[in-house]
C-alpha cells in the first residue's frame, strides 16, 4: 500500500458516503454546503461502482446544493446556506434535511450549525453533520451521518423496549449489495422474534429512527462502518452494542444467531430451534448441487478483495461453506493498524480450519504481487503446484487481475460496474446460497 | 502575450462571458444574436440551486483515455471518483480501439486534516516520484481539485521541480471546482496543459530523407491530413462515421486528444487543418494551434443532423476544393438518409420534445430532431455563449412557435416544473440527467453515450432508430411515473419556473 497515494480509491469522500446515506433514509434530503461539483461527482460514482443504483427519492443530481464560488470563498457561505435551506424548504419535500459540507465551506470556516439551529428553532426538521472531503472516507461519511441522528435526532430518554434492536453497519450504495444485505440480516433477526429497526429499508420510517432510543441493543455488522455512532449512541441514549461481522452464508448466520441471543439472553433452545430450521432448508436446498459440485469439480482456490466488511466474510463463506481455499484476501479499506488486529481474528480461526493470507492494500495494481508472495509463481520445474483452479470474488478493478492469473470472477464489493444490483443481497442462510449461484453461474458460464 | 503563457488557463465566464443562470426563448436568442448582443447577457444567480458537476469531470473523462498516462489527483480523498463510470468508457474505448479493454489508473493524494493545515506539495512530491516509479507512465497528469486551490498549493511550481528526476511527462492541470461556474472551462484546463506541455518537438525527430520523392510524399500527405478533435463526447462509432466522410473526400484524419497517446499529440502541430465537431469544445486550443504552429481550423457546425453535417463537410471541402466532390458526396448522403428515415416518421408526427445537454449539443441534437419529424417544445442548454448564435438562428427559422429556453447547469427542478406544464411526447438529455423526465412518465433517450451513434449521417439514422424504439414502448417510464413522484412539492408546480432566477438573472443588456 503507498504511503503517498490511493490507487482507484474504491470509495467516495465522507461527503460522499454521507450524501448517499441521506438519500438512502426515508424521506431524507440532503443539502449539500459544498462546491456544485460534489453531487455530480457522486452520481458518476455510483453510476461506476454501485451495481446500477444511482440517487433515489432525492439523490444525484437532484440534491440541493449551495454550490459555493470564489465569492463565497472570500466573504463566507453562511449567507448562502441560509438562502438555499429556506428555498429547499419551499421547493423540495422531504422528511428530515441534513446539511453536509464539502471541503471548501468546511477550509474557509463556516460554521453550519450557527444556521441549522436557527431552522430547528423553528422546528424545521433538519440537523447538520461535518463531512469535508478531507475527514475521511465515504464510509465514515455514513458514520458521521449515524452520529448526527445520534446527537440530534433521536428522541432522547425513552424507556428501553424489550425485544427491540437497531441494526447498522451496511452502508449504503457503498455495498451494491446493501438493500438485500439489511434485509437478510434484518430477518435472521426477525426469526428471533426481535422487532428491528435497520433504519434504510422500505420497511423502515422516520418515526422508527426517532425512537431508535428505546432499542435494547444495537447490532452493527461491521469492525468499522458505525462503530463511532454505536459508541455515540451508548453514550447519549444508554443502549449497548455488539459488534458482528457481515453474516453471509450458514456458518456466519449461525454464528450471528447465537451471538446476538446470548447478548439479548435470549432463550437458548429458541435460538437453537431456528438455527436447526434453517439449516435445514439450507442443506435441502444445496442438496442437488452436490452431482454437479463433484463431477464438475468445483472447488477452487480462491483471491478475495474486498472492504471491511466483505473480505473477511467473503473469506469465511468460502472456505467453511463451500470449502473452497481462499490463499489470499485482501481488504482494501485504509485501516490504521489498531483496527487491523479485529478483522484479522475474523479469518484466523475459521471452522473449516482451512487459514488465508490477510493483507491489507488499496491498490489493485498490487494484488498479483501479494499472490506471488503467498503463491510462488512456476520456475520452469516440470511438476508444478499451480494456483489452479482459482476463482477471484472482488470488486469489477479485479478483472484485469483475475485475466492475468486466468481465473473467472465475481464483482461483490464496490465498485461493481458489471453487474446489475436491485434488491439482491448475501447474508443469511439465504443470501449463501445467492453468492453459491452466483459464483457457481460465473464458473459454467460457457458451459 | 497568449493564454498559454500563463500557468493557470481563464475561466470562461471570464474569456467567453459565459452565462449558466438566464431565461429566454429561442427567438429571443436568436434575435440577440442577429444584433450581435448575445453575448452581452448577464449571468444571473438562482437562490435555490441543485447540485451539478464541476470542471474536474469533463477533464477526467478526456485524460483517463489516454494511453500510457496515469492521472494523479491532488486533493481530498473523493475528487476524481467520478472516473469509476468513466472507466466504463475507458475500457470500451480502448478495446473498440486496440482490441483490448484496458482501465484507465488513476490515483489521489487523498489530502486530510493536516494536510488542508500545513500543505500538500510534499506529500505531492512524494506521490509524483512514486508513481513514477510503480507504473512507469509516458504523462502524469496532476489534477488540482479544490482543496489545493484554497490552501494554496503550488501544482506547477512542483511539477517543473520534480519534472528532471521522473521518466514520466509531468502535466499540471487546474480544476479547482470553486473557481469556475463554467465546467466547459475543463476543455481549457485540459488543452492548456497539452499546448504547453507536449507540443515542441522533443529529440531528433528530423528523419534524413531517402530521397526527394518521399520528401513530397510525407509533404502530400501532411497537406491533406487533418485534426479531428474529439474531447470525449463521442464514441470510437461517432468518429468512424466523420473518418468514413472526410476519408471520401480524399483527406487523412488524426483523431486528436482522446485516447492518443500522449508522445503522438506533436503530430496535431503538423496537419493541414483542424476541425472541431464543437465550438463549447475547442476553440481555446484552435486558436492557440493556428496562432503558434499555422494550423487552421474550421469552428462552426456541429455535425449532428443532416442540415449541421452537410454544412459541417461543406466548410472542410471548401478548404481543399473539393467543393464538387462534397456536393456529390452530400447529395447521395442526403438522398439515401432521407428514404430510410420515412420508416420513422410516421411515430415522429406530431410529436413534441424536450431537449437537454451541454450548450451546442443541446442545440445541433434539436435541429436534427426537428429534421426528423418532430416538434422540439423547449430546450435546455447548460450554458450560453456567442458560438451558439448560429445554431439558435437555424432553430428560429424552424420553429412552428416559439419556445422556451432554459440556460441552466443542470437544475432539474427548474426541468420538472417546465415539462409537467409543456407535457412533452419526448425527452432527450444529458447522462445522469433523464431521471426527472423519467419519474413524470415521459419516454426518455440519453443524448450522450459515447457506445452509441448520434454523430454524422449515420447518427441520425441510428438516433431516429433509438426513439422509434423508445416510442414504441414507454412502458417503463410510464409505470415509474404511476408509482413513484419526484421530491419537488405541490407549491414548486404551481410556481413560476424561472422563479429562482433573481431580477439580475432576468434582465438582458439589449
Amino acid at each position: 500500500m503507498s504511503e503517498n497515494f490511493v490507487e482507484r480509491a474504491r470509495y467516495l469522500c465522507s461527503l460522499g458516503g454521507a450524501a448517499a446515506t441521506v438519500t438512502a433514509l426515508p424521506g431524507g434530503i440532503p443539502i449539500l454546503h459544498s462546491a456544485s461539483g460534489c453531487a455530480g461527482n457522486f452520481a458518476w460514482t455510483q453510476n461506476g461502482g454501485s451495481g446500477l443504483q444511482v440517487g433515489g427519492y432525492c439523490g444525484g443530481l437532484t440534491v440541493p446544493s449551495s454550490n459555493v464560488q470564489e465569492t463565497e470563498v472570500v466573504f463566507g457561505g453562511e449567507d448562502r446556506l441560509r438562502e438555499q435551506i429556506t428555498s429547499t424548504l419551499k421547493v423540495i419535500d422531504g422528511g428530515l434535511y441534513v446539511v453536509l459540507t464539502g471541503c471548501v465551506p468546511e477550509v474557509i470556516g463556516d460554521d453550519i450549525f450557527a444556521v441549522v439551529n436557527d431552522f430547528r428553532e423553528e422546528g424545521v426538521p433538519i440537523i447538520g453533520a461535518v463531512t469535508g472531503g478531507f475527514r475521511g472516507d465515504s464510509y465514515w461519511g455514513y458514520d458521521l451521518v449515524l452520529q448526527a441522528l445520534v446527537k440530534d435526532y433521536l428522541d432522547k430518554g425513552l424507556a428501553k423496549v424489550k425485544g427491540r434492536v437497531n441494526l447498522w453497519g451496511v452502508v449504503p450504495y457503498m455495498d451494491p449489495f446493501w438493500r438485500g444485505n439489511l434485509e437478510g440480516a434484518r430477518h435472521l433477526l426477525e426469526l428471533l422474534g426481535l422487532e428491528v429497526n435497520s433504519f434504510f429499508t422500505p420497511a423502515d420510517t422516520l418515526e422508527g429512527i426517532r425512537e431508535a432510543g428505546a432499542a435494547e441493543l444495537n447490532i452493527v455488522l461491521s469492525d468499522l462502518y458505525g462503530q463511532g455512532a454505536a459508541a455515540l449512541f451508548q453514550e447519549k441514549h444508554g443502549t449497548p452494542f455488539v459488534t458482528t461481522s457481515l453474516p453471509i452464508g450458514v456458518s456466519a448466520s449461525e454464528t450471528f444467531l447465537r451471538q446476538v441471543g446470548a447478548a439479548l439472553e435470549l432463550d437458548p433452545e429458541l435460538v437453537q430451534n431456528v438455527i436447526a430450521r434453517e439449516k435445514r432448508h439450507y442443506y435441502q436446498i444445496l442438496e442437488p448441487l452436490t452431482d454437479c459440485y463433484i463431477d464438475l469439480d468445483l472447488q477452487r482456490y480462491a483471491v478475495v478483495v474486498g472492504d471491511a466488511n466483505y473480505a473477511v466474510a467473503l473469506t469465511r463463506f468460502l472456505a467453511d461453506d463451500l470449502g473452497w481455499l481462499p490463499v489470499l484476501t485482501v481488504v482494501t479499506d485504509r485501516i490504521h493498524e489498531n483496527g487491523q488486529p479485529a478483522l484479522a481474528a475474523r479469518v484466523e480461526q475459521l471452522a473449516s480450519g482451512f487459514s488465508t493470507n490477510l493483507v491489507f492494500e488499496s491498490d489493485a495494481s498490487q494484488v498479483l504481487g501479494h499472490l506471488n508472495q503467498v503463491w510462488p509463481r512456476a520456475a520452469g520445474q516440470k511438476y508444478y503446484n499451480a494456483f489452479s483452479p482459482a476463482f477471484v470474488v472482488g470488486s469489477s478493478l479485479e478483472r484485469e487481475f483475475a485475466l492475468q492469473i486466468g481465473a473467472p470472477h465475481l464483482s461483490v464489493s464496490f465498485p461493481v460496474a458489471n453487474r446489475a444490483v436491485l434488491d439482491r443481497g448475501y447474508t443469511g442462510f439465504r443470501g449463501g446460497l445467492r453468492l453459491a449461484e452466483d459464483v457457481f453461474g460465473q464458473i459454467v458460464a460457457n458451459r | 502575450m497568449s493564454y498559454f503563457d500563463n500557468k493557470v488557463p481563464p475561466k470562461r465566464e471570464d474569456r467567453l462571458s459565459a452565462v449558466i443562470a438566464h431565461q429566454d426563448s429561442i427567438c429571443g436568442l436568436a434575435r440577440k444574436g442577429k444584433g450581435g448582443k448575445s453575448c452581452l447577457i448577464d449571468d444571473g444567480e438562482r437562490g435555490f440551486t441543485q447540485g451539478t458537476i464541476c470542471l474536474l469531470l469533463p477533464a477526467l473523462a478526456m485524460l483517463n483515455s489516454l494511453p500510457d498516462n496515469v492521472v494523479l489527483l491532488h486533493s481530498a480523498l473523493g475528487c476524481g471518483s467520478c472516473t469509476h463510470s468513466q472507466n466504463a468508457n475507458v475500457r470500451m474505448g480502448s478495446n473498440a480501439r486496440r482490441g483490448k479493454a484496458q482501465d484507465g489508473i488513476w490515483l489521489s493524494t487523498a489530502l486530510d486534516e493536516t494536510d488542508v493545515i500545513s500543505g500538500g506539495e510534499d506529500k505531492l512530491e512524494r506521490a509524483i516520484i512514486e508513481a513514477d516509479r510503480r507504473y512507469r507512465p509516458a504523462s502524469i497528469t496532476i489534477v488540482a481539485g479544490c482543496v489545493p486551490g484554497i490552501i494554496g498549493d503550488d501544482i506547477d511550481g512542483v511539477a517543473q521541480r520534480l519534472q528532471p528526476q521522473v521518466s514520466a511527462k509531468l502535466l499540471p492541470v487546474h480544476c479547482e471546482g470553486f473557481k469556475t461556474k463554467i465546467w466547459a472551462t475543463a476543455y481549457d484546463a485540459v488543452y492548456h496543459t497539452i499546448g504547453r506541455n507536449l507540443l515542441e518537438e522533443k529529440g531528433v525527430t528530423e528523419h534524413t530523407p531517402q530521397d526527394e520523392l518521399e520528401v513530397l510524399r510525407e509533404q502530400e500527405r501532411l497537406a491533406r491530413t487533418v485534426n479531428l478533435m474529439n474531447v470525449s463526447s463521442m464514441g470510437r462509432v461517432d468518429e468512424q462515421e466523420l473518418e468514413r466522410l472526410l476519408v471520401s473526400l480524399g483527406l487523412e484524419v488524426n483523431v486528436f486528444p482522446v485516447f492518443a497517446h500522449p508522445d503522438s499529440f506533436v503530430k496535431a502541430t503538423r496537419a493541414a487543418l483542424s476541425i472541431s465537431t464543437c465550438p463549447t469544445h475547442d476553440d481555446y486550443f484552435l486558436g492557440y494551434l493556428e496562432e503558434r504552429f499555422n494550423v487552421p481550423s474550421i469552428i462552426k457546425h456541429m455535425p449532428i443532423g443532416i442540415e449541421n453535417t452537410s454544412l459541417w463537410l461543406r466548410d472542410v471541402a471548401a478548404r481543399f476544393g473539393f467543393e464538387e466532390q462534397a456536393e456529390r458526396l452530400i447529395a447521395a448522403e442526403e438522398a439515401e438518409l432521407k428514404e430510410a428515415l420515412e420508416e420513422f416518421r410516421p411515430l415522429f408526427h406530431g410529436k413534441k420534445v424536450f431537449v437537454s445537454a451541454g450548450e451546442f449539443r443541446a442545440l445541433a441534437t434539436a435541429r436534427l430532431l426537428q429534421e426528423i419529424g418532430l416538434e422540439v417544445v423547449g430546450i435546455r442548454s447548460f450554458h450560453h455563449d456567442h458560438f451558439a448564435e448560429v445554431e439558435y438562428e437555424k432553430l428560429a427559422r424552424e420553429a412552428k412557435t416559439d419556445y422556451v429556453v432554459d440556460i441552466a447547469n443542470v437544475q432539474p427542478f427548474e426541468e420538472a416544473n417546465l415539462l409537467n406544464r409543456l407535457k412533452p411526447d419526448l425527452f432527450l438529455g444529458h447522462a445522469n440527467g433523464n431521471m426527472t423526465a423519467s419519474k413524470l412518465g415521459i419516454p426518455t433517450h440519453v443524448i450522450y453515450n459515447t457506445g452509441l451513434a448520434y454523430i454524422g449521417y449515420r447518427g441520425v439514422y441510428e438516433l431516429a432508430r433509438r426513439l422509434h424504439r423508445q416510442l414504441s414502448n414507454p412502458a417503463y417510464n410510464r409505470n415509474l411515473a404511476e408509482n413513484l413522484r419526484l421530491p419537488y412539492s405541490d407549491a414548486w408546480y404551481q410556481a413560476e419556473p424561472f422563479s429562482y432566477l433573481n431580477t439580475r438573472g432576468r434582465s438582458v443588456n439589449e
